[in-house]
């Protein structure tokens, strides 16, 4: 048993120190600036056309940055930030749709056309039968009747 | 599959129809709000005329909340309307102006140039106020009941026919 025990003490001391060092080295955390400029990048701003709040001067713009800034430093996270601005907006104000949904239809929709193409190609490609070229009853009648007459 | 041909012309009209007609019957700058049925957003602040107003004040009377501005020209057009409003409902109906990223002066100009209905225009310095209800730029009118429930949204100018049906969500007619 003790045998055992240095080898896995040495393991999980090398395993830790591992994360601690991935972790040191990983992206450091956004400053509380960087947070403001990315919300800001990613609310629309209201009065402006087609703008985020990051890229316009108006009063409306400003007043939302300086809105990210104070609750960014009353210790809101971005998502609380975020979530505040849609409760009053709805989701408007965000300048890409949170809804998964909005993403995926038209994938969805591209999908069913390039289906709907698909079949439609390959039906056409397809050959025809022939139709039966059976001669009726009534023209069979009638060319005997006319070799009848031709004999008569 | 072939008996089924007459089904495209239906498949592909009445949608396209149904798009086109909704569509045109709907203003695209306009953002339906998002605090209709939710209570009012709560304020303390001060008025053109130098008292103070809570949305406290307020309770227990429905509330008619306009946002406006004197270079907003939209908001001359619909100021008759308010005066009237005033006028016909101020005994049963709280009307508050919101003066919107504006001058005091100019905004005290305006109404002076254009008449003063008596009841309080809040200042709202650094757009606090607008935000909290969602504005996207005057004039926007929010109506809230007697509960302190916003109701209603008029975006754009408000005109006799939008403010009588908009008041009846909150309770107040005739």
């Amino acid at each position: 048993m003790s045998r055992w025990l240095v080898p896995v003490g040495v393991a999980a001391v090398l395993a830790l120190a591992g994360v601690a060092l991935v972790n040191g080295l990983g992206v450091a955390a956004p400053t509380r600036a960087e947070q403001a400029q990315r919300l800001a990048a990613e609310l629309r701003c209201p009065d402006c056309a087609g703008l985020s709040v990051a890229e316009s001067t108006s009063a409306s713009a400003a007043a939302i940055r300086a809105e990210i800034d104070a609750q960014l430093a009353a210790g809101s996270t971005a998502d609380q930030v975020r979530r505040h601005f849609v409760e009053r907006y709805g989701e408007w104000i965000l300048l890409s749709p949170s809804a998964p949904v909005a993403w995926l239809l038209p994938v969805l929709a591209v999908l069913a056309g390039l289906l709907g193409l698909t079949i439609w190609l390959v039906r056409r490609r397809a050959p025809r039968a022939a139709p039966a070229a059976s001669p009726s009853a009534i023209d069979l009648q009638r060319v005997r009747d006319e070799a009848e007459a031709l004999d008569a | 599959m072939r008996r089924l041909r007459w089904l495209i012309l239906p498949l592909a009209v009445i949608p396209l129809s149904w798009v086109l007609l909704t569509g045109f019957s709907v203003n695209p700058n306009e953002v339906p709000s998002a605090l209709i049925g939710k209570p009012m957003p709560t304020f303390t602040l001060r008025t053109l005329s130098g008292s103070t107003l809570s949305s406290a004040d307020l309770a227990g009377r429905p509330v008619m909340v306009n946002f406006w501005a004197s270079w907003c020209g939209p908001c001359v057009q619909e100021h008759a309307v308010l005066l009237d409003a005033q006028r016909r409902y101020g005994d049963r109906l709280a009307i508050v102006g919101v003066i919107y990223q504006d001058s005091t002066d100019a905004a005290r100009s305006f109404l002076d140039h254009h008449g003063d209905g008596g009841y309080p225009d809040l200042l709202d310095e650094g757009s606090r106020l607008a935000l909290d209800f969602g504005v996207t730029g005057p004039p926007e009118t929010y109506f809230v009941d007697a509960m302190g429930i916003v109701r209603a949204k008029q975006w754009g100018p408000l005109d006799t026919a939008a403010l009588e049906s908009k008041l009846a969500k909150i309770g107040v007619s005739g």
